[in-house]
Order: structure tokens, then sequence, then C-alpha cells
């Protein structure tokens, strides 16, 4: 799966999507910016779902996993908070309830912010089940082998 | 003088009918091997033409999954084989004017298709192929739609409508054929998952079949005298 310089190589059944999001701030002004974001699931997506995830982390099971990686603005891709470089490999360790960005009982997520190819990205991930993060991150990490982002 | 003549016109309608002869035995080889590809059984033979109504197609490997585009122009991929629940995938168009129930019917609701856990995904052409904006009108909401061509190929989809119904785990296709309406389609699934479970009923796991091994637990093994008794006398 391919689109906006991103790459994936989607698991066989697992669901995936890339997508344009319209920048807020931009939408008002002529020169309208968008930004892609990523959604990987092992579980059907379903239509209408936010850029993070509401409304698809509901339906999740504790076997499922959801990745979404969310592009901002170039100009961030310099700040503090996208410092880190390249596409970040996850730990069981990194994973906890409060990580959610709605609380939704046995799941756990974690959020990584980078920069890669000049461009900036947050990483988010969301697991099933929290009880089962050290099966559950082999998975997430074998997805992340498979992702390139090039500069567009 | 004569004689010789009468061997020349005999020599030629040797050769004309040589010729005759020839050009019939490849009609006929052409008309057989036409029929071979359409599935059709030879008298006497197993026919092992691929089937287009209720049963699985003897395709080689697990089903593919589907990617593609969606009508926002998203990439999309859609699990299909390793997925935890069967797919329906419904293979319609814009252009044909049997699907339009179809795609009524999608906006209104179709019940159950094969189990309760079936997820239906709607697969188009690529945006080559069809009208955008009429597929923008059809388009149901709430239901996966996936354009991709390349899907029509991996499926070797043969008319438009046509359905796949594929279970997840194992990546086998259960059912496919034609359907003018939801109800069709539903009682070709149905069908097409009976006689799956038929299928599974009858042989073991091992592949054996059932009725064979209860014989030989029984001491009864193939060449037994008593598979063989003639009938008594009165």
């Amino acid at each position: 799966m391919r689109s906006a310089g991103i790459d994936v190589a989607v698991p066989q059944g697992w669901d995936g999507e890339i997508y344009r999001r319209e920048d807020e701030l931009s939408v008002q002004s002529a020169g309208a910016v968008s930004h892609p974001v990523v959604h990987l699931g092992t579980f059907p997506l379903p239509p209408g779902r936010g850029d993070f995830g509401s409304g698809a982390v509901e339906i999740m099971s504790s076997d499922d996993l959801l990745v979404v990686l969310f592009e901002y603005g170039r100009e961030s891709a310099g700040s503090a908070l996208f410092a880190r470089k390249g596409i970040p490999r996850v730990a069981a360790s990194d994973f906890g309830p409060n990580n959610m960005q709605r609380p939704i009982a046995g799941q756990s997520g974690a959020q990584y912010f980078f920069n890669q190819a000049g461009r900036a990205f947050c990483l988010y991930v969301v697991l099933g089940a929290h009880a089962r993060r050290n099966e559950l991150v082999p998975e997430v990490n074998q997805v992340l082998a498979g992702l390139t982002i090039d500069p567009q | 003088m004569i004689v010789n003549a009468v061997l020349v016109i005999e020599g030629v309608a040797i050769i004309l009918l040589a010729i005759l002869v020839v050009g019939l035995l490849r009609s006929n080889a052409d008309v057989l091997r036409a029929l071979h590809e359409l599935g059709a059984t030879e008298p006497g033979g197993t026919g092992s033409g691929r089937r287009h109504q209720h049963a699985a197609p003897e395709r080689e490997g697990s089903a593919p999954d589907v990617a593609g585009s969606t009508l926002t122009g998203s990439a999309v991929h859609v699990g299909v084989t390793g997925a935890q629940h069967p797919t329906l995938l419904a293979f319609l168009s814009t252009g044909c004017s049997a699907c339009v129930g179809l795609w009524d019917g999608l906006k209104t609701g179709v019940g159950r298709i094969g189990s309760d856990d079936t997820r239906i995904v709607v697969v188009t052409k690529g945006p080559e192929a069809e009208s955008d904006s009429k597929l923008r009108e059809l388009a149901p909401d709430g239901v996966s739609l996936v354009q991709s061509t390349e899907a029509w190929f991996d499926y070797e989809v043969p008319v438009s409508p046509y359905f796949v119904l594929v279970d997840g785990p194992s990546g086998s296709v259960l059912g496919e054929g034609s359907a003018g309406s939801w109800g069709q389609v539903s009682s070709l699934m149905t069908q097409a998952l009976a006689d799956a479970g038929t299928v599974k009923r009858d042989r073991l796991d091992n592949g054996e079949f059932r009725a064979d091994a209860e014989l030989r637990r029984a001491g009864i093994l193939p060449g037994d005298p008593s598979l063989y008794q003639e009938e008594r006398p009165e």
C-alpha cells in the first residue's frame, strides 16, 4: 500500500488505509494543506473512524492491534517534540492504559513523535489487551519494519 | 488412357477426402478444447473445468487480500485471508443493470449472509473503468468499498454482479457465483456453506472418509469378503 510518499507492507489479513486529512488551520485559508494519516489494524477498520482511531478501538478484541501514523506540518520536523530521528520501534514497557487517547478497559496505548525524511510524525499504537503486550508488540515492530517514508 | 484418367480422378478424390477428414478432426478437437475450458463434462469424464456456481473454485493457495483505492482517493487494503471472520466480496459495477437492486439493497440492509459476523466488502473496478459520479451516488455509507481492477483479475471474476465468500482463518473460498438479488446471494452462500460442511463431515482431518475409518476400526478392510456377500437365496 503506497500513497503520499509512504509505503507500507500490509501483513496478510490486516486492514490498512492511507488517507489525507486537511490541516484545520489551513482549511480557512486559500491554500488548504492536507497531511496523510495511515491506519493499520488486525481487524476490519470501520468507515468514518477518527484520525486517532475513535470508532475503531471500541470494536477491537483482545487479539487486535491498531497502528496510526499521523503526519504534522513539515515545519514541525525541526521542533523539539519531533527531535527523535527515524521510525521508532516499540517496547512492551512503553504501553500503558493511560496513554490512550480515551481510556478503554483492558486496552493500552503508546505514542511516539519523530521525524523522518524531513517530515514530522506521531506514531500511535493501541493494543487490544494490555495483558498481552509481550505477544502483541513483536507484531507491531514487524509492521514498522515494513514502513518506509520518502521525502516527497 | 481412360484407365489413367480414372486413376487420377480417384487419387484426387482420396486426397480431398483425406483433407476433409483432417479438417473434421481438428474442428472436433477445437470444440472439445472449448468445452473443457467452459467446464463442461465430457461423457464418462470427470470434468476438470472451473465451475461458476456454488462450489469453491480450484484456485491455487489462499484467497488474496484486496488492495486498491477508496472513493476519496485513499489507498486501502482489506484483509481477507488471516482475518478472524468470513468476508463476502461483492463485485459490482456502476454500468451493469443487474447491479441496481443490489446497490439499493446495500443502503437498506442486506440481512444475514453466511454467518452473523460475515463482513461485506464491495469491490468495483478501478477509477479508470467506473463512473466516479455514479459510484458516489450508488455507494452506501458504512460499507467498505474498494476500487480495484486487480482484485477482479485475482478472483477471476467472469461477470458482474459476482460474489465470493472467503473463510478468514483458512483463506479458502467457501462459495462463489452470480446472483441478481441479496436473497439469491444469501441462498447461494448458505448452500455453499452447507456443501462445505457436508464435505467436512464426510471426511476426517487426515482426509480419510469417516465410513472407511469406522469399517477399519471394526476390522473390515478393503477387499473384505463381507463387503461382497451375495444375496441369500430365498
